[in-house]
C-alpha cells in the first residue's frame, strides 16, 4: 500500500473569533500556504469537513472553495467528525489519484449558534424529538451516570478527569479554554447543568478551524523532513438507540481494534506513547481509553489518583488539554490528529511528551458515542 | 488598505422554509404503539432470530438485519437503567424544579423507553430503581398519554 504522511497542520480556536467563516478560513490556510512555501496550486486535492445545521445553510461547503483556495481545484466534502475526513484524504492519496490532499475542518459554533441545539435535529423525529426529553446533554449524562453506576465511582472523578484537561489546555497556545488554576474543588464548583455534569465537564462552544496537509510518500518527503506517518485507521458506527451497557462502547473498541490491525500493533497500550480524544464530556474520556484498551475497565478513579493520564504518566491522553480545550463541530477530530502530529515533530512545546513517536487520534460523532473513527500516526515510517 | 473586521453581527431568523416534513409511521413503529397507548397499553415488536422486543418496533431487526413483525405487549413499568437530573436546559436557562429524565426498560422489552420520573427528590433516584407509567386520563393515541413514570414500591 502507499504510504501517507501528514506534513503540516494550522489551527484557529475561539468563542468569538471575530471573523466571518470565509474571512476565518482564508486567514488559516493563506498563512498555512505562506508558512510551509507552497501554494494553492500545491493541492491536487481538497477534504472538506462541516455541517450543514451548524453553517445555517444546505451544502455547507458552498463558501468555503474558494477562501481554502479551492476555487476550480478537486473538492469534496465530509459531515462527520474530521477523523473521517482524514481518513477519506488518505483513502484519496492511496488511490494513487493525487498526491497531496488539504483537509480543512470547521464550525462556528461560539459565536454564530449553539452547538447542543443542532444535535437536537440528529433526534428521531418522530419519538425523541416528540418526547422532548433527549438532547446532547442529557445523553452525555445518562452515559456519565452509567458509567459511575457501573463501577461504584463518585462523580468526583469526572473533577478529576476535567481538572487535568482544562491545566493542560492553559498550555496549549491553540486553545482557549484552558483553566491553569483548575482543580477537582474548582471544576465541582462550576454552574450544574444535567447532573452528573457541571459547565466545567463539558467541551467550550468554539468558533475554529482546523487544516492538515497529507502527501503521498515521495511528496511528503519533498515537503518536510519531519513527516508523521499514518499507519492505521478504523471506525465503527453502533446504533442511534442506546439499548445497550453505556458504561462501555463496543463500537471504540471495534474502531481501535481495526487501526491497531491496519498499523500491525500487538500491544497498543506499549506501543502508543500517548493519545488524543475527543472525549466532549469528561465521563467519556475513560469510556474511549477503556474502550481502546489503554486502561483496564472502571478504572477512572485509580489512572486518576495515580496520574497514568498525566503528560509524564503511563499513557498521557490528550496532553492539548482535548476537547475541553476547544472543540469545534467537525473540525474536532481533524484537530485531534494535528495535536498527534504537533507531538511527534516535537513542537508542542510545555505539552511535549518525551520522546514520542506513536500516538492515536480519536474523532466522534452521535450520541453516546455512536460512531467512533481511530487513526495511529507515527514518526516510524513503516 | 484593510477593511476593519466590525464588531457588528447580524441576527438571521433561523425559520427553514421548506415546508412542513411528512415523516411516513411504519405499522410496527410509533404507530403500533400510539394505537396500544390508545387503551393505556404498550405494544412492540419481537425478532424471532435473536428474541429482542423493541418498543417502539421497527419493521427488521436492527442486529439481525431481517423483516420482523410479530407484536408483543409489554409491561408499563419496568427498570431505570440510566438517568440524569436536568438542572438548566440546552438553551441554558436553569430550571425553577429539577427533571429527572431515565433511560427505561419496560418490563418484557429490550429496548430502553424514555421518561420523566416524577414524585422523588434528585439524590433519591438510582441506577435499578422500578417505576410505573402514569397515564393521562383520557389517552388520544400520542406518545404524551404516558404523562410520567412514578416510583413503583414492590
Ligand atoms: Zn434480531
Amino acid at each position: 500500500m502507499r504510504k501517507v504522511a501528514i506534513v503540516g497542520q494550522a489551527q484557529v480556536n475561539a468563542s468569538d473569533v471575530g471573523k466571518s467563516r470565509e474571512r476565518m478560513l482564508f486567514d488559516l490556510c493563506k498563512g498555512f500556504y505562506d508558512g510551509m512555501g507552497i501554494t494553492r496550486h500545491d493541492i491536487d486535492t481538497f477534504v472538506l469537513c462541516s455541517n450543514d445545521f451548524a453553517a445555517g445553510h444546505t451544502i455547507s461547503n458552498v463558501f468555503e472553495d474558494c477562501p481554502v483556495g479551492a476555487y476550480m481545484k478537486d473538492e469534496t466534502k465530509v459531515e462527520a467528525d474530521g477523523v473521517m475526513a482524514v481518513t477519506y484524504a488518505l483513502a484519496r492519496i492511496m488511490s494513487g489519484l493525487y498526491d497531496t490532499a488539504l483537509v480543512v475542518g470547521n464550525s462556528q459554533g461560539g459565536s454564530v449558534m449553539r452547538p447542543y441545539l443542532v444535535m437536537d435535529y440528529t433526534m428521531s423525529p418522530t419519538y425523541d424529538r416528540q418526547l422532548g426529553l433527549l438532547n446532547e446533554l442529557s445523553s452525555a449524562a445518562l452515559q456519565a451516570r452509567a458509567y459511575l453506576d457501573a463501577y461504584g465511582l463518585g462523580d468526583e472523578v469526572l473533577d478529576r478527569i476535567a481538572a487535568r484537561n482544562l491545566r493542560n489546555a492553559a498550555k496549549n497556545p491553540d486553545a482557549f479554554n484552558g483553566k491553569a488554576d483548575a482543580t477537582p474543588e474548582s471544576v465541582a464548583g462550576s454552574d450544574k447543568l444535567y447532573e452528573p455534569l457541571k459547565q466545567d465537564h463539558c467541551f467550550p462552544f468554539t468558533d475554529g478551524a482546523c487544516v492538515l496537509l497529507l502527501a503521498g510518500e515521495e511528496k511528503a518527503k519533498e515537503l518536510t523532513d519531519k513527516p508523521v506517518w499514518i499507519r492505521g485507521v478504523g471506525d465503527s458506527l453502533d446504533s442511534y438507540y442506546p439499548e445497550r451497557n453505556l458504561a462501555r462502547s463496543k463500537s471504540v473498541k471495534l474502531a481501535g481494534e481495526r487501526a491497531f490491525k491496519m498499523a500491525g500493533m500487538n500491544d497498543p497500550a506499549g506501543e502508543l506513547d500517548l493519545v488524543e480524544v475527543s472525549a466532549k464530556f469528561a465521563s467519556q474520556e475513560p469510556i474511549i481509553c477503556e474502550g481502546l484498551g489503554l486502561f483496564a475497565e472502571g478504572s477512572a478513579s485509580d489512572v486518576a489518583v495515580r496520574g497514568l493520564a498525566e503528560i509524564d504518566g503511563a499513557m498521557p491522553v490528550s496532553p492539548s488539554g482535548g476537547a475541553l480545550g476547544a472543540y469545534p463541530l467537525c473540525a474536532g477530530g481533524v484537530t485531534r490528529v494535528a495535536e498527534c502530529y504537533k507531538q511527534l515533530t516535537g513542537s508542542a512545546g510545555d505539552l511535549q511528551v518525551a520522546d514520542a513517536r506513536t500516538a492515536l487520534a480519536h474523532g466522534q460523532d452521535g450520541l453516546y458515542l455512536q460512531h467512533n473513527a481511530v487513526m495511529v500516526v507515527s514518526t516510524e515510517e513503516g | 488598505m484593510a477593511f476593519e473586521m466590525g464588531p457588528e453581527t447580524r441576527q438571521v431568523q433561523g425559520m427553514w422554509d421548506i415546508s412542513t416534513y411528512r415523516y411516513r409511521m411504519e405499522g410496527g413503529g410509533v404507530r403500533l404503539l400510539t394505537e396500544a397507548m390508545k387503551e393505556k397499553r404498550i405494544k412492540g415488536v419481537r425478532c424471532n432470530e435473536c428474541g429482542m422486543v423493541y418498543v417502539p418496533g421497527p419493521t427488521y431487526c436492527r442486529k439481525c438485519f431481517v423483516d420482523i413483525d410479530e407484536v408483543v405487549e409489554v409491561e408499563d413499568r419496568g427498570t431505570v437503567m440510566s438517568y440524569c437530573v436536568e438542572l438548566a436546559d440546552v438553551r441554558g436557562n436553569p430550571r425553577e424544579t429539577p427533571l429527572i429524565s431515565a433511560m427505561i426498560e419496560l418490563d418484557g422489552a429490550d429496548s430502553w423507553f424514555v421518561g420523566a420520573v416524577v414524585g422523588i427528590e434528585p439524590e433519591e433516584a438510582s441506577v435499578g430503581m422500578r417505576v410505573k407509567a402514569v397515564w393521562a386520563e383520557n389517552p388520544v393515541g400520542s406518545l404524551s398519554d404516558i404523562e410520567y413514570f412514578e416510583v413503583l414500591e414492590e
